[in-house]
């Protein structure tokens, strides 16, 4: 979403005055970064319907908590992209109590691939190559296989440790020290780079 | 646990790196979330990461929700409700004709009648205009060829001072056409532009609504219509 700081100034402003019950900067912010967050809760939740509900459901929270983006001191994008990615998450944690152990294989995963475009990006090509910040990027590309796979699968489809175990076909211990490494030595590449906020 | 605490540092930033990632579990997510709440380096520690970790975000690529997505939330938040469906404008609506039709024909005919005898030149055109209690308010009238429509109100009618009556002519099928402003009581003697029965050929009725001082800046009747009156032609 809109990281340069014209940009994030603008969708400061906007939440600012949205905070503020004015309608036309709230239709504004959602046209700004709506496509952003429903590209994000369809990645993660795989199903249209479904976020579809969980984006309105974000932009209803955003309305009634646009007040609280200042204290927050949160850029605008992550503020947004944070309320987005939790509420996926919650409903995909919700989806895992309400079914029986999901069974992912090979082949149930080629089927859910079949639904997005082929041309789509994986969460592998997306960690690698997608991240608008060339820091991102080349933090991204210092991290380990087994690392950027796991990363790159937690964070584009929600998975548990224990889900990563499964799709991986490694131990939970492995996951874990994987998720625990490859995030430390992200923030130590960032932190060089001076990607601080 | 404190994670606030310097000592805890490196285990806060290890849970604030997997709640960011979201790999927490739904608990550990909302115990995060209320410390963070309260302790502010530990709200300053998560922040980071979530920071570092919508770069990512980034990489998805957007997709435009169908238009139904945001008439939900509005329709949720009780916001921006589409405008009502335009509402058909008095003049076009079915219950002033059938009023006009109905509204003592003979009536109009006998005030015309006896208007006309009191009247220097036979005076073929007259409208009688009636309020909703069907009482004539304004008896206007004019000869076939004249530019002067003549309009009298019957009683003094109660105006407040910024406020105008103005006259319409209502053309079959097409939009009010302004005549002019009557004064609240006595005679008015309003130009026509054209001879009478040319500008109320095709014209089954008039009408006068209230309006700002000065008259309808729109052009088109703006306040509530007080008199309507069918056309009568006498010739």
């Amino acid at each position: 979403m809109a990281t340069s700081p014209d940009k994030s100034a603008r969708l400061a402003d906007l939440l600012a005055r949205t905070a503020l019950a004015d309608q036309a900067a709230f239709a504004e912010l959602y046209r700004l970064t709506s496509g952003q967050l429903y590209g994000l809760a369809l990645r993660m939740l795989r199903d249209h319907a479904l976020a579809e509900e969980i984006l309105q459901d974000v932009y209803v929270s955003v309305w009634h908590h646009a007040a609280t983006y200042a204290a927050s001191k949160s850029q605008p994008a992550t503020w947004l992209t944070s309320i987005a990615r939790n509420r996926c998450l919650d409903q995909l944690r919700k989806r895992e109590l309400e079914t029986v152990p999901i069974t992912r294989d090979d082949d149930n995963d080629g089927e859910v691939e079949m639904e997005f475009a082929a041309d789509d990006p994986t969460p592998m090509e997306m960690l690698l190559n997608g991240a608008e910040s060339r820091s991102v990027r080349e933090c991204v590309d210092t991290l380990e296989g087994g690392q950027k796979q796991a990363i790159a699968l937690a964070f584009y489809q929600g998975l548990t440790h224990a889900e990563l175990a499964q799709q991986l076909r490694q131990p939970l211990g492995t996951i874990k020290s994987w998720v625990r490494r490859g995030l430390e030595r992200l923030r130590q590449c960032l932190d060089r780079s001076g990607y601080v906020h | 646990m404190d994670l606030g605490r310097p000592d805890r540092a490196d285990r806060l930033e290890a849970l604030a790196a997997e709640y960011a990632l979201g790999t927490l579990s739904t608990r550990a997510r909302r115990r995060l979330e209320a410390i963070r709440r309260r302790d502010a380096r530990v709200a300053s520690v998560v922040r980071s990461w979530e920071y570092r970790l919508a770069g990512l975000a980034e990489a998805v690529p957007a997709v435009t929700p169908a238009p139904r997505v945001w008439a939900g939330i509005q329709r949720r938040l009780g916001i921006g409700e589409a405008a009502p469906a335009p509402r058909e404008p008095w003049w076009r609506s079915l219950a002033l004709w059938r009023g006009l039709a109905t509204a003592g024909l003979a009536l109009a005919i006998g005030l015309g009648v006896l208007l006309m005898a009191n009247a220097p030149e036979p005076q073929p055109v007259v409208v009688v205009l009636a309020g909703q209690d069907a009482r004539p308010a304004l008896i206007a009238s004019a000869a076939r060829g004249s530019r002067t429509l003549i309009v009298k109100a019957v009683n003094p009618i109660d105006v407040a001072p910024d406020r105008s009556l103005e006259l319409w002519a209502l053309p079959e099928g097409q939009n009010p056409r302004p005549l002019g402003l009557l004064p609240a009581s006595g005679v008015a003697r309003v130009s026509l532009p054209e001879p009478a029965d040319a500008v109320l050929g095709n014209t089954p009725a008039l009408a006068v609504s209230l309006e700002p001082a000065g008259g309808s800046p729109t052009g088109l009747p703006t306040g509530p219509v007080l008199y309507t009156g069918a056309v009568q032609r006498m010739y």
